[in-house]
Protein backbone atom coordinates (compact mmCIF):
# COMPACT_ATOMS: atom_id res chain seq x y z
CA UNK A 1 0.00 0.00 0.00
CA UNK A 2 2.84 2.26 1.08
CA UNK A 3 4.29 2.47 -3.03
CA UNK A 4 0.87 4.46 -3.86
CA UNK A 5 1.23 7.05 -1.58
CA UNK A 6 4.38 9.06 -3.20
CA UNK A 7 3.18 8.70 -6.69
CA UNK A 8 -0.61 9.82 -5.50
CA UNK A 9 0.68 12.70 -3.88
CA UNK A 10 3.16 13.47 -6.34
CA UNK A 11 0.22 13.42 -9.64
CA UNK A 12 -2.37 15.14 -7.08
CA UNK A 13 0.42 18.08 -6.73
CA UNK A 14 1.44 18.24 -10.32
CA UNK A 15 -2.06 17.89 -11.21
CA UNK A 16 -3.29 20.91 -8.66
CA UNK A 17 -0.47 22.91 -10.56
CA UNK A 18 -1.53 22.26 -13.67
CA UNK A 19 -5.03 22.96 -13.21
CA UNK A 20 -4.01 26.36 -11.73
CA UNK A 21 -1.13 27.56 -14.25
CA UNK A 22 -2.60 26.05 -17.54
CA UNK A 23 -6.05 24.50 -17.81
CA UNK A 24 -7.76 27.56 -15.97
CA UNK A 25 -6.49 29.60 -18.31
CA UNK A 26 -7.66 27.89 -21.19
CA UNK A 27 -11.25 28.83 -20.79
CA UNK A 28 -13.54 29.87 -23.78
CA UNK A 29 -16.72 30.66 -25.15
CA UNK A 30 -18.91 29.33 -27.99
CA UNK A 31 -20.86 32.00 -29.09
CA UNK A 32 -21.01 34.10 -26.15
CA UNK A 33 -23.41 31.40 -24.70
CA UNK A 34 -21.57 27.85 -23.88
CA UNK A 35 -18.44 28.17 -21.51
CA UNK A 36 -16.02 25.49 -21.94
CA UNK A 37 -13.54 24.85 -18.86
CA UNK A 38 -10.87 22.56 -18.68
CA UNK A 39 -11.78 20.33 -15.84
CA UNK A 40 -8.88 17.58 -15.66
CA UNK A 41 -8.71 18.16 -11.50
CA UNK A 42 -11.03 15.11 -11.07
CA UNK A 43 -8.34 12.51 -11.99
CA UNK A 44 -6.76 12.78 -8.68
CA UNK A 45 -9.62 11.43 -6.86
CA UNK A 46 -10.37 8.73 -9.88
CA UNK A 47 -6.87 7.74 -9.89
CA UNK A 48 -6.38 6.93 -6.53
CA UNK A 49 -6.37 3.03 -5.55
CA UNK A 50 -9.39 1.18 -6.33
CA UNK A 51 -9.62 -0.12 -2.81
CA UNK A 52 -9.01 3.18 -1.25
CA UNK A 53 -11.80 4.12 1.98
CA UNK A 54 -14.59 6.54 0.97
CA UNK A 55 -13.97 8.54 3.72
CA UNK A 56 -10.17 8.89 2.95
CA UNK A 57 -11.42 10.05 -0.94
CA UNK A 58 -13.69 12.22 0.52
CA UNK A 59 -11.09 14.17 2.71
CA UNK A 60 -8.60 14.54 0.03
CA UNK A 61 -11.50 15.94 -2.59
CA UNK A 62 -12.76 17.98 0.36
CA UNK A 63 -9.18 19.62 1.19
CA UNK A 64 -7.99 19.85 -2.95
CA UNK A 65 -11.34 21.43 -3.62
CA UNK A 66 -10.91 24.34 -1.10
CA UNK A 67 -7.36 24.83 -2.17
CA UNK A 68 -8.49 25.03 -5.86
CA UNK A 69 -11.12 27.18 -5.13
CA UNK A 70 -9.00 29.81 -3.58
CA UNK A 71 -7.56 29.90 -7.49
CA UNK A 72 -10.70 30.40 -8.60
CA UNK A 73 -12.47 32.55 -5.98
CA UNK A 74 -15.40 30.28 -5.97
CA UNK A 75 -15.10 29.19 -2.48
CA UNK A 76 -17.18 25.67 -1.88
CA UNK A 77 -17.99 24.99 -5.63
CA UNK A 78 -15.07 23.21 -6.39
CA UNK A 79 -15.03 21.27 -3.39
CA UNK A 80 -18.96 20.10 -3.05
CA UNK A 81 -18.50 19.07 -6.75
CA UNK A 82 -15.07 16.67 -5.78
CA UNK A 83 -16.58 15.63 -2.67
CA UNK A 84 -19.85 14.09 -4.45
CA UNK A 85 -17.55 12.60 -7.37
CA UNK A 86 -15.49 10.95 -4.81
CA UNK A 87 -18.19 10.01 -2.99
CA UNK A 88 -19.80 8.12 -5.76
CA UNK A 89 -16.58 7.04 -7.44
CA UNK A 90 -16.64 3.90 -5.58
CA UNK A 91 -20.61 3.36 -6.84
CA UNK A 92 -19.49 3.69 -10.60
CA UNK A 93 -16.87 0.97 -9.53
CA UNK A 94 -18.59 -1.24 -8.23
CA UNK A 95 -21.11 -0.69 -11.10
CA UNK A 96 -18.54 -1.62 -14.16
CA UNK A 97 -16.75 -3.83 -12.08
CA UNK A 98 -15.01 -6.51 -14.90
CA UNK A 99 -16.28 -9.91 -14.77
CA UNK A 100 -13.39 -11.24 -13.09
CA UNK A 101 -13.67 -8.60 -10.33
CA UNK A 102 -10.76 -6.52 -8.90
CA UNK A 103 -7.35 -6.93 -7.60
CA UNK A 104 -7.02 -5.71 -3.64
CA UNK A 105 -4.19 -3.67 -5.15
CA UNK A 106 -5.45 -2.39 -8.43
CA UNK A 107 -4.71 1.18 -9.47
CA UNK A 108 -7.23 2.56 -12.33
CA UNK A 109 -5.35 2.92 -14.93
CA UNK A 110 -5.29 1.70 -18.78
CA UNK A 111 -2.34 -1.07 -18.06
CA UNK A 112 -4.21 -2.80 -15.31
CA UNK A 113 -8.02 -2.86 -16.42
CA UNK A 114 -7.67 -2.18 -19.99
CA UNK A 115 -8.66 0.67 -22.11
CA UNK A 116 -12.09 -0.11 -23.24
CA UNK A 117 -13.01 -0.46 -18.95
CA UNK A 118 -10.59 3.12 -18.19
CA UNK A 119 -12.66 4.82 -20.71
CA UNK A 120 -16.02 3.76 -19.37
CA UNK A 121 -14.89 4.91 -15.74
CA UNK A 122 -13.51 8.10 -16.51
CA UNK A 123 -16.13 9.39 -18.90
CA UNK A 124 -19.14 8.68 -16.25
CA UNK A 125 -17.19 10.03 -13.62
CA UNK A 126 -15.63 12.87 -15.35
CA UNK A 127 -19.29 13.95 -16.60
CA UNK A 128 -20.75 13.11 -13.13
CA UNK A 129 -18.47 15.49 -12.04
CA UNK A 130 -19.12 18.35 -14.70
CA UNK A 131 -22.92 18.30 -14.05
CA UNK A 132 -22.38 18.36 -10.59
CA UNK A 133 -19.92 21.22 -10.84
CA UNK A 134 -21.67 23.53 -13.11
CA UNK A 135 -25.36 22.75 -11.20
CA UNK A 136 -23.18 24.09 -7.78
CA UNK A 137 -22.04 27.04 -9.71
CA UNK A 138 -25.23 28.11 -10.97
CA UNK A 139 -26.64 26.89 -7.95
CA UNK A 140 -30.67 26.58 -9.25
CA UNK A 141 -31.77 24.84 -12.42
CA UNK A 142 -33.14 27.03 -14.16
CA UNK A 143 -30.45 27.47 -16.46
CA UNK A 144 -30.46 23.69 -17.05
CA UNK A 145 -30.46 23.61 -20.71
CA UNK A 146 -26.92 26.43 -20.37
CA UNK A 147 -25.90 23.89 -17.41
CA UNK A 148 -26.43 20.26 -20.11
CA UNK A 149 -24.92 22.44 -22.34
CA UNK A 150 -21.79 23.53 -20.98
CA UNK A 151 -21.66 20.40 -19.18
CA UNK A 152 -20.85 18.35 -22.58
CA UNK A 153 -18.49 20.79 -24.12
CA UNK A 154 -16.54 20.58 -20.93
CA UNK A 155 -16.45 17.01 -20.81
CA UNK A 156 -15.40 16.40 -24.34
CA UNK A 157 -12.04 18.57 -23.95
CA UNK A 158 -11.74 17.60 -20.52
CA UNK A 159 -11.76 13.89 -21.37
CA UNK A 160 -9.78 14.41 -24.46
CA UNK A 161 -6.75 16.11 -22.30
CA UNK A 162 -6.92 13.47 -19.28
CA UNK A 163 -6.77 10.58 -22.02
CA UNK A 164 -3.80 12.32 -24.03
CA UNK A 165 -2.32 12.34 -20.45
CA UNK A 166 -3.02 8.70 -19.54
CA UNK A 167 -2.01 7.37 -23.25
CA UNK A 168 1.20 9.51 -23.18
CA UNK A 169 2.48 8.73 -19.38
CA UNK A 170 1.14 5.29 -19.25
CA UNK A 171 1.52 5.95 -15.12
CA UNK A 172 1.94 2.53 -13.11
CA UNK A 173 0.26 3.86 -10.35
CA UNK B 1 -22.01 3.60 23.10
CA UNK B 2 -21.54 0.87 21.12
CA UNK B 3 -23.91 1.31 19.34
CA UNK B 4 -23.00 4.64 18.67
CA UNK B 5 -19.39 3.39 17.54
CA UNK B 6 -21.19 0.57 15.50
CA UNK B 7 -23.40 3.23 13.38
CA UNK B 8 -19.88 5.69 12.59
CA UNK B 9 -18.42 1.82 11.43
CA UNK B 10 -21.43 1.27 9.27
CA UNK B 11 -22.43 4.32 7.80
CA UNK B 12 -19.34 6.71 8.37
CA UNK B 13 -18.81 7.71 4.98
CA UNK B 14 -22.09 8.63 4.31
CA UNK B 15 -22.45 10.81 7.68
CA UNK B 16 -18.82 12.65 6.54
CA UNK B 17 -20.35 13.10 2.84
CA UNK B 18 -23.36 14.92 4.21
CA UNK B 19 -21.30 16.78 6.89
CA UNK B 20 -18.67 17.77 3.94
CA UNK B 21 -21.10 19.25 1.79
CA UNK B 22 -22.75 20.88 4.14
CA UNK B 23 -19.39 22.25 4.92
CA UNK B 24 -18.94 23.38 1.47
CA UNK B 25 -22.84 24.91 0.79
CA UNK B 26 -22.28 26.56 3.45
CA UNK B 27 -19.06 28.42 2.33
CA UNK B 28 -20.38 28.60 -1.07
CA UNK B 29 -23.52 30.70 0.47
CA UNK B 30 -21.53 33.03 2.72
CA UNK B 31 -18.60 33.41 0.16
CA UNK B 32 -20.04 33.94 -3.38
CA UNK B 33 -22.33 36.50 -3.84
CA UNK B 34 -24.44 34.97 -7.14
CA UNK B 35 -25.12 31.85 -4.99
CA UNK B 36 -25.84 34.32 -2.10
CA UNK B 37 -28.40 36.23 -4.23
CA UNK B 38 -30.48 32.79 -5.68
CA UNK B 39 -30.15 31.37 -1.90
CA UNK B 40 -32.03 34.59 -0.38
CA UNK B 41 -34.23 34.54 -3.68
CA UNK B 42 -35.51 30.86 -4.16
CA UNK B 43 -37.87 30.78 -1.19
CA UNK B 44 -39.44 34.31 -2.80
CA UNK B 45 -39.49 33.08 -6.08
CA UNK B 46 -42.68 31.07 -5.50
CA UNK B 47 -44.48 33.65 -3.99
CA UNK B 48 -43.69 35.79 -6.87
CA UNK B 49 -44.44 33.61 -9.99
CA UNK B 50 -47.87 32.99 -8.20
CA UNK B 51 -48.12 36.78 -7.81
CA UNK B 52 -47.43 37.06 -11.63
CA UNK B 53 -49.48 34.22 -12.58
CA UNK B 54 -52.03 36.32 -11.23
CA UNK B 55 -51.36 39.86 -12.20
CA UNK B 56 -51.24 38.12 -15.82
CA UNK B 57 -54.69 36.80 -15.43
CA UNK B 58 -55.96 40.00 -14.30
CA UNK B 59 -54.12 42.53 -16.52
CA UNK B 60 -54.87 40.69 -19.85
CA UNK B 61 -58.37 41.69 -20.22
CA UNK B 62 -57.60 44.98 -20.79
CA UNK B 63 -53.89 44.30 -22.49
CA UNK B 64 -55.18 45.12 -25.71
CA UNK B 65 -56.69 47.98 -25.53
CA UNK B 66 -53.20 49.31 -23.50
CA UNK B 67 -51.16 47.91 -26.41
CA UNK B 68 -52.74 49.99 -28.67
CA UNK B 69 -52.37 53.12 -27.24
CA UNK B 70 -49.04 52.59 -26.56
CA UNK B 71 -48.70 51.77 -30.06
CA UNK B 72 -49.81 54.97 -31.40
CA UNK B 73 -48.14 56.98 -28.83
CA UNK B 74 -44.85 55.27 -30.20
CA UNK B 75 -45.95 55.95 -33.62
CA UNK B 76 -46.24 59.47 -32.85
CA UNK B 77 -42.62 60.16 -31.45
CA UNK B 78 -41.42 58.32 -34.01
CA UNK B 79 -42.91 60.83 -36.40
CA UNK B 80 -41.64 63.63 -34.27
CA UNK B 81 -38.32 62.44 -34.10
CA UNK B 82 -38.08 62.66 -37.59
CA UNK B 83 -39.46 65.99 -38.06
CA UNK B 84 -36.65 66.58 -35.73
CA UNK B 85 -34.19 65.22 -37.55
CA UNK B 86 -35.30 67.65 -40.50
CA UNK B 87 -35.41 70.83 -38.95
CA UNK B 88 -31.78 70.10 -37.42
CA UNK B 89 -30.33 69.39 -40.92
CA UNK B 90 -27.97 71.78 -42.18
CA UNK B 91 -29.72 72.54 -45.37
CA UNK B 92 -33.13 74.05 -44.49
CA UNK B 93 -36.65 71.94 -45.36
CA UNK B 94 -39.83 73.47 -46.31
CA UNK B 95 -42.32 72.98 -43.69
CA UNK B 96 -44.50 70.96 -45.58
CA UNK B 97 -41.82 68.55 -45.15
CA UNK B 98 -42.79 67.59 -41.93
CA UNK B 99 -45.97 66.28 -42.30
CA UNK B 100 -45.12 64.04 -45.17
CA UNK B 101 -44.59 60.71 -42.75
CA UNK B 102 -46.75 59.13 -41.10
CA UNK B 103 -46.58 56.05 -39.15
CA UNK B 104 -48.95 52.89 -39.34
CA UNK B 105 -48.43 50.49 -36.06
CA UNK B 106 -48.87 47.18 -36.50
CA UNK B 107 -47.93 43.80 -35.41
CA UNK B 108 -45.99 41.04 -36.84
CA UNK B 109 -48.10 38.01 -36.90
CA UNK B 110 -45.46 35.92 -38.93
CA UNK B 111 -42.04 35.72 -39.36
CA UNK B 112 -39.07 33.75 -40.69
CA UNK B 113 -35.42 34.26 -39.53
CA UNK B 114 -33.47 31.36 -40.51
CA UNK B 115 -33.65 30.94 -44.71
CA UNK B 116 -31.69 32.66 -46.93
CA UNK B 117 -34.61 34.99 -47.98
CA UNK B 118 -36.62 35.90 -44.50
CA UNK B 119 -40.31 37.63 -44.91
CA UNK B 120 -42.67 39.11 -42.19
CA UNK B 121 -46.39 39.40 -42.49
CA UNK B 122 -47.93 42.02 -40.54
CA UNK B 123 -51.60 42.50 -39.32
CA UNK B 124 -52.37 45.84 -41.45
CA UNK B 125 -53.23 45.74 -45.09
CA UNK B 126 -54.39 48.38 -47.78
CA UNK B 127 -57.75 48.99 -45.91
CA UNK B 128 -55.47 51.47 -43.02
CA UNK B 129 -53.28 52.96 -45.81
CA UNK B 130 -50.91 50.09 -46.55
CA UNK B 131 -49.50 49.74 -50.36
CA UNK B 132 -46.36 47.63 -51.92
CA UNK B 133 -42.93 49.65 -51.60
CA UNK B 134 -43.46 51.11 -48.15
CA UNK B 135 -40.48 51.02 -45.72
CA UNK B 136 -41.41 48.89 -42.49
CA UNK B 137 -38.99 50.43 -39.36
CA UNK B 138 -39.23 48.59 -35.36
CA UNK B 139 -38.46 52.06 -34.19
CA UNK B 140 -36.10 55.12 -34.44
CA UNK B 141 -33.17 52.90 -34.50
CA UNK B 142 -34.41 50.04 -36.47
CA UNK B 143 -35.66 48.79 -39.90
CA UNK B 144 -37.37 46.19 -40.85
CA UNK B 145 -37.85 45.54 -44.26
CA UNK B 146 -39.95 46.71 -47.38
CA UNK B 147 -43.70 45.90 -48.22
CA UNK B 148 -43.84 43.35 -51.13
CA UNK B 149 -47.44 43.10 -51.15
CA UNK B 150 -50.96 43.62 -49.69
CA UNK B 151 -53.85 42.50 -49.09
CA UNK B 152 -57.23 43.93 -47.49
CA UNK B 153 -55.97 43.00 -43.63
CA UNK B 154 -52.80 41.82 -44.39
CA UNK B 155 -49.11 43.14 -45.72
CA UNK B 156 -46.16 40.83 -46.97
CA UNK B 157 -42.63 42.29 -45.90
CA UNK B 158 -39.64 42.05 -47.27
CA UNK B 159 -37.05 41.56 -44.21
CA UNK B 160 -33.64 43.15 -44.20
CA UNK B 161 -32.38 39.50 -44.08
CA UNK B 162 -33.11 39.03 -47.57
CA UNK B 163 -31.06 38.84 -50.82
CA UNK B 164 -33.15 41.49 -52.29
CA UNK B 165 -32.52 44.19 -50.03
CA UNK B 166 -31.29 46.82 -51.41
CA UNK B 167 -31.39 50.03 -48.98
CA UNK B 168 -30.14 53.45 -49.46
CA UNK B 169 -27.71 54.39 -46.43
CA UNK B 170 -25.17 56.63 -45.57
CA UNK B 171 -23.19 57.23 -42.66
CA UNK B 172 -24.14 60.11 -39.99
CA UNK B 173 -21.87 62.98 -39.97
CA UNK B 174 -20.06 61.81 -42.91
CA UNK B 175 -20.10 62.16 -46.97
CA UNK B 176 -20.95 59.54 -49.73
CA UNK B 177 -23.71 56.94 -49.42
CA UNK B 178 -24.12 53.07 -50.12
CA UNK B 179 -26.18 49.82 -50.52
CA UNK B 180 -27.32 48.13 -47.65
CA UNK B 181 -27.48 44.50 -48.11
CA UNK B 182 -27.07 41.31 -46.45
CA UNK B 183 -24.95 38.98 -47.65
CA UNK B 184 -23.49 36.85 -44.62
CA UNK B 185 -26.30 34.62 -43.10
CA UNK B 186 -25.78 36.45 -39.68
CA UNK B 187 -28.94 38.06 -38.70
CA UNK B 188 -27.15 40.70 -36.59
CA UNK B 189 -25.06 41.85 -39.33
CA UNK B 190 -25.61 43.57 -42.81
CA UNK B 191 -22.73 44.73 -45.71
CA UNK B 192 -23.02 48.50 -46.19
CA UNK B 193 -21.55 48.31 -50.34
CA UNK B 194 -20.50 51.00 -52.98
CA UNK B 195 -19.73 53.96 -50.81
CA UNK B 196 -16.76 55.63 -52.37
CA UNK B 197 -13.22 54.72 -51.42
CA UNK B 198 -12.02 58.88 -51.04
CA UNK B 199 -14.76 59.05 -48.49
CA UNK B 200 -13.15 58.92 -44.77
CA UNK B 201 -15.24 56.87 -43.00
CA UNK B 202 -14.30 54.92 -39.56
CA UNK B 203 -15.23 51.83 -37.48
CA UNK B 204 -17.65 52.73 -34.99
CA UNK B 205 -19.98 55.50 -36.97
CA UNK B 206 -23.61 55.20 -37.07
CA UNK B 207 -25.21 54.13 -40.52
CA UNK B 208 -28.19 56.05 -41.03
CA UNK B 209 -30.99 55.79 -43.87
CA UNK B 210 -29.82 58.17 -46.93
CA UNK B 211 -33.65 59.39 -47.34
CA UNK B 212 -32.97 58.78 -51.25
CA UNK B 213 -36.12 56.68 -51.73
CA UNK B 214 -39.58 56.91 -51.14
CA UNK B 215 -39.27 54.00 -48.73
CA UNK B 216 -37.42 55.75 -45.92
CA UNK B 217 -37.21 59.05 -44.68
CA UNK B 218 -33.50 60.32 -43.80
CA UNK B 219 -32.05 59.67 -40.42
CA UNK B 220 -33.46 56.28 -39.20
CA UNK B 221 -30.65 54.69 -37.41
CA UNK B 222 -29.13 51.32 -38.64
CA UNK B 223 -26.34 50.19 -37.58
CA UNK B 224 -22.75 50.79 -36.23
CA UNK B 225 -20.18 49.95 -38.11
CA UNK B 226 -17.77 46.99 -36.90
CA UNK B 227 -15.13 46.76 -39.92
CA UNK B 228 -14.23 48.26 -43.08
CA UNK B 229 -12.44 46.80 -46.04
CA UNK B 230 -11.24 48.10 -49.62
CA UNK B 231 -11.49 44.77 -52.18
CA UNK B 232 -8.49 44.42 -54.38
CA UNK B 233 -9.46 46.62 -57.07
CA UNK B 234 -12.78 48.27 -56.18
CA UNK B 235 -13.50 51.77 -55.70
CA UNK B 236 -15.61 51.19 -52.91
CA UNK B 237 -15.70 50.08 -49.27
CA UNK B 238 -17.11 46.74 -48.23
CA UNK B 239 -18.66 47.38 -44.83
CA UNK B 240 -19.29 45.46 -42.36
CA UNK B 241 -22.58 46.99 -40.00
CA UNK B 242 -23.73 45.50 -36.68
CA UNK B 243 -27.35 46.42 -36.59
CA UNK B 244 -28.92 48.07 -33.53
CA UNK B 245 -32.32 46.11 -33.33
CA UNK B 246 -32.64 42.07 -33.55
CA UNK B 247 -34.69 41.26 -36.02
CA UNK B 248 -35.18 37.72 -34.70
CA UNK B 249 -37.36 38.69 -32.49
CA UNK B 250 -39.56 41.06 -33.57
CA UNK B 251 -43.32 41.77 -32.30
CA UNK B 252 -44.03 45.56 -33.12
CA UNK B 253 -43.70 47.46 -36.56
CA UNK B 254 -44.43 50.61 -38.16
CA UNK B 255 -44.64 51.09 -41.69
CA UNK B 256 -43.85 54.41 -42.82
CA UNK B 257 -46.68 56.23 -45.18
CA UNK B 258 -44.71 58.67 -47.46
CA UNK B 259 -47.51 61.09 -48.34
CA UNK B 260 -45.31 61.99 -51.59
CA UNK B 261 -44.41 58.91 -52.44
CA UNK B 262 -46.62 58.62 -55.60
CA UNK B 263 -45.54 61.57 -56.63
CA UNK B 264 -42.25 61.31 -56.78
CA UNK B 265 -42.02 57.65 -58.57
CA UNK B 266 -44.31 59.49 -61.27
CA UNK B 267 -41.67 61.83 -61.65
CA UNK B 268 -38.74 59.55 -61.41
CA UNK B 269 -40.12 57.71 -64.35
CA UNK B 270 -41.16 60.04 -66.80
CA UNK B 271 -37.66 60.74 -66.92
CA UNK B 272 -36.78 57.30 -67.75
CA UNK B 273 -39.17 57.01 -69.98
CA UNK B 274 -38.01 59.72 -71.97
Amino acid sequence: MNKYILPNILRIIIIFIAQVVIFKHMTFNLDNKIFVHFIIYPATILLLPIKTPRAVLMIIAFIFGLLLDVFYDSIGVHAAALVFTAYVRNIIIAFIEPFEGYNINDVPTIKNLGIGWFVYYMSIALFIHIFTYFSIEAFTFVYFFEIILNSIFSFIVSFLVIMLIQLIFRPKY
Amino acid sequence: MYNVIQLLVKYGAHILFVVLEIICFTLIVNNNDPQKKIFLNSSNILAAKIEEQRNNIVEYSNLKNLNDSLLRQNANLIENLISIDYSNDNVPEPDSLLLQYNLIPSKVINSTINLRNNFFTIDKGSREGVRPDMGVIESHSGLIGVVRNVSDNFAHVISLLNRQTRISCTVKNRRGHGTLMWNDMDPLRMSLESIPKHEKIEVGDTVITSGYSTMFPRGILVGKIESIKVPPGSNSYSVSVKLFNDLTSVKYVYVIQNIYAAEQTLLEKEVVNE
